[in-house]
C-alpha cells in the first residue's frame, strides 16, 4: 500500500534515554507517507519514549528525528485516561478545536468551520452528540470526538497511543476505516497496538520494539507466528520487558 | 416595605466610600471568578491561595517605600508575585519537583516575609489592612486602579480564551499546536497576580483569593458548561460582594471577612442543595432508562 514518496519521518541512529537511564537505541525508520506503521512492544519497551521523541517532547542522546510535517500538522492522541474526561467541553468544542492551525488559537470560528466539523462528525457518527459534554460519552463515543479533533487539524502525521482500548467493535470498525483513508490521502501514521486481531487489519509495517532495540517485521510474518491468538500476551500492570 | 427596603439596600450607598466600595466590588467580580473556574478546572485551586501570599511582601516592601499608597503596594505586589511564579517554575523545572511543592515552600516564606516587612515599617493596625483589606480606604485612585486592572483582566481572557481552555483539558495538544503555548500559561498566572492584587485594597491580601474560588467551587454545582460555569461564578461573587458590603454597614462588621463568608454561605448551600453532585442531587437520583443513542 505504501507509496514510494518521500519519507516525511526519518528516524537515524536514535539514542533515547529516561532519567539518564538508556530505553531505546540505534533505532532506524523511514516511516513513508500513506502507510501505517503499528508499534509494538511490552510494557516498558520504549513506545511511549519513542512516541515523545517525534513528537519533539524529549531530546534524543544522539541521532536524529528528520520530521518534515510543520509542527502543527502532527497530532499526538494519547491514551483515553491522560485527559480530563470531567472536563466541561461539548463534543463539537473539542472537535472544532481541531481548526486552530488554519486559523490561529486567538480568533473565532467562521461558518466554513463549522460546517467542516458538521460533516467531520457525520462521518464518524457522533453528530447526535454534538452538544454532548465529554463526561457524559462512553470510551468509544470520546474516542470517535478526539478523532474528529485530529481530522479536523488535517494532520499529515498521526500518533496514537492504543486508541482501541475502551472502544466497542462498532467504533473500531469506524475508526479503522478512517484510519485507513487518512492514510489514502497521504497521511503518515504510527499506531501503538496490542492487539493482534488490529495490528492484522491495520498495520502496513510493524516496528517492535523489544530489549532496548527496535527490528522492522512484516506484519504478514507477525501475524502468521502468532497465528491464532488474538492478544499480544503482555500484561497491562507490569513493567516487565521482554528479554532484557 | 418600600421604606425597609430603602434603609436596607439603597441608602447606605448615600455614602461616597460605600458607592466605591460596591463599583470595586462589582468589577472584582467580573474578573475574579473565571480565573477561579479556570483554576478550578486546572486542579490548581490552591494555587490561588499560595499567589496571594506571594504577593505580600512586594506589597509590604510598596508601604514601606510610599506608605499607604495603593499604586505603588500593588506594583510591589505584581513584580513580587510575579517572581514567585517564575521561581517556583524553575525549581520545579529544575530539581523535577512538581511546581505545587516549591509553590507551596515559596509561599510560606513570602508570607513569614511580607509580615516581618510590615510589623518593621508600620503598626498592628496597618498589619490587619494588608492582611484583611478595608473598603473604607478605598479612594477614586484605588478604585480607578482596580476598574483599570478588571477590565485589563476580562480583556485578556477574551483573547486567551480558548487557548486556555484547551492548556486545561489537553496541554500535550496546545504543545503541539503551537509555539507559543508556554506563553497560555505565564498569561495566565499573570493575570492571576493582578486579580489579587487589584483585591487586596476591598478583602486583604488573604481574602482576595476567597472572591475568586469560592464563586467557581459553588458554580461547579450549577453547572455543567463552561459559559455557565463562569456566568453563575460572575452572579455568585456580584451577589457576595455586595451583599457582603451591606450587612458589613450594617452590623458594623469587617467588610472582606463578610464578603466571604457570604460567599462561603453560597458554597455551602450549593454544596447541599445544586443541581449537580450536591447532596440533594445525590439524594434525589434515579437511575435514567437506556437511552437509544443511534435513533433517526
Amino acid at each position: 500500500m505504501s507509496q514510494r514518496s518521500l519519507s516525511r519521518l526519518q528516524l537515524h541512529n536514535l539514542h533515547l534515554a529516561q532519567a539518564r537511564r538508556t530505553v531505546l537505541e540505534h533505532i532506524e525508520g523511514d516511516f513513508k507517507p500513506g502507510a501505517i506503521t503499528a508499534l509494538i512492544g511490552a510494557n516498558g519497551a520504549g513506545k511511549s519514549t519513542l512516541i515523545q521523541a517525534i513528537m519533539g517532547e524529549l531530546r534524543p542522546i544522539s541521532g536524529e528525528v528528520v520530521c518534515t510535517v510543520p509542527k502543527e500538522r502532527r497530532a499526538w492522541l494519547p491514551q483515553q485516561l491522560a485527559l480530563d474526561l470531567t472536563f466541561p467541553m461539548s463534543v463539537e468544542e473539542l472537535v472544532m478545536t481541531g481548526s486552530w492551525p488554519s486559523h490561529g488559537a486567538l480568533s473565532g470560528y467562521c461558518a466554513a468551520h463549522y460546517r467542516k466539523g458538521r460533516e467531520i462528525m457525520a462521518r464518524l457518527g457522533i453528530s447526535h452528540l454534538a452538544h454532548r459534554p465529554l463526561g457524559e460519552l462512553s470510551g468509544g463515543q470520546r474516542q470517535r470526538a478526539l478523532f474528529g479533533r485530529t481530522l479536523m487539524q488535517e494532520a499529515e502525521l498521526l500518533l496514537l497511543d492504543e486508541p482501541f482500548a475502551n472502544v466497542d467493535s462498532e467504533t473500531v470498525d469506524v475508526l479503522v476505516r478512517i484510519l485507513r483513508q487518512m492514510a489514502d490521502d497521504g497521511a503518515t501514521i504510527i499506531v501503538v497496538l496490542h492487539d493482534m486481531d488490529h495490528l492484522r487489519r491495520l498495520a502496513d509495517e510493524v516496528l517492535m520494539l523489544n530489549g532496548g532495540h527496535g527490528r522492522w517485521v512484516a506484519p504478514s510474518a507477525l501475524t502468521h507466528q502468532h497465528a491464532p491468538a488474538q492478544v499480544v500476551p503482555f500484561s497491562l500492570g507490569g513493567r516487565h520487558v521482554g528479554t532484557a | 416595605m418600600w421604606e425597609l427596603l430603602n434603609t436596607w439596600l439603597i441608602s447606605p450607598f448615600d455614602y461616597g466610600f460605600m458607592r466605591r466600595a460596591v463599583v470595586g466590588g462589582l468589577a472584582l467580580s467580573l474578573a475574579a471568578p473565571p480565573l477561579g473556574v479556570f483554576l478550578v478546572l486546572r486542579g490548581m485551586s490552591l494555587i490561588g491561595d499560595a499567589m496571594a501570599h506571594a504577593i505580600l511582601p512586594g506589597v509590604a516592601l510598596g508601604f514601606l517605600l510610599a506608605g499607604f499608597s495603593l499604586p505603588i503596594m500593588s506594583i510591589g505586589g505584581v513584580l513580587f508575585g510575579l517572581m514567585v511564579a517564575l521561581l517556583a517554575g524553575a525549581v520545579s523545572k529544575m530539581g523535577g519537583q512538581r511546581e505545587d511543592a516549591a509553590m507551596a515552600s515559596f509561599f510560606i516564606i513570602s508570607l513569614a516575609a511580607g509580615v516581618m516587612l510590615i510589623s518593621i515599617g508600620g503598626s498592628s493596625v496597618d498589619l490587619t489592612h494588608v492582611l484583611f483589606g478595608s473598603i473604607l480606604a478605598i479612594n477614586s485612585t484605588a478604585l480607578l486602579l482596580i476598574a483599570g486592572i478588571s477590565t485589563l483582566i476580562v480583556l485578556t481572557l477574551a483573547v486567551v480564551f480558548r487557548a486556555l481552555v484547551v492548556e486545561c483539558l489537553d496541554p500535550l495538544f496546545l504543545r503541539g499546536q503551537s509555539r507559543r503555548s508556554g506563553w497560555v500559561h505565564s498569561v495566565f498566572l499573570g493575570l492571576l497576580v493582578l486579580n489579587l492584587t487589584a483585591g487586596f485594597q476591598t478583602l486583604g491580601t488573604l481574602m482576595a483569593v476567597g472572591l475568586m474560588m469560592l464563586p467557581a467551587t459553588s458554580a461547579r454545582f450549577w453547572s455543567k458548561r463552561l459559559e455557565g460555569l463562569i456566568g453563575i461564578a460572575i452572579v455568585l461573587a456580584m451577589v457576595a460582594s455586595t451583599g457582603g458590603l451591606l450587612l458589613s454597614f450594617h452590623l458594623d462588621i469587617p467588610s472582606g471577612p463578610s464578603i466571604i463568608l457570604l460567599a462561603g454561605f453560597g458554597y455551602l448551600f450549593s454544596a447541599l442543595f445544586g443541581r449537580y453532585h450536591s447532596l440533594a442531587a445525590k439524594l434525589r437520583r434515579k437511575t435514567t432508562p437506556l437511552e437509544v443513542e443511534h435513533g433517526a
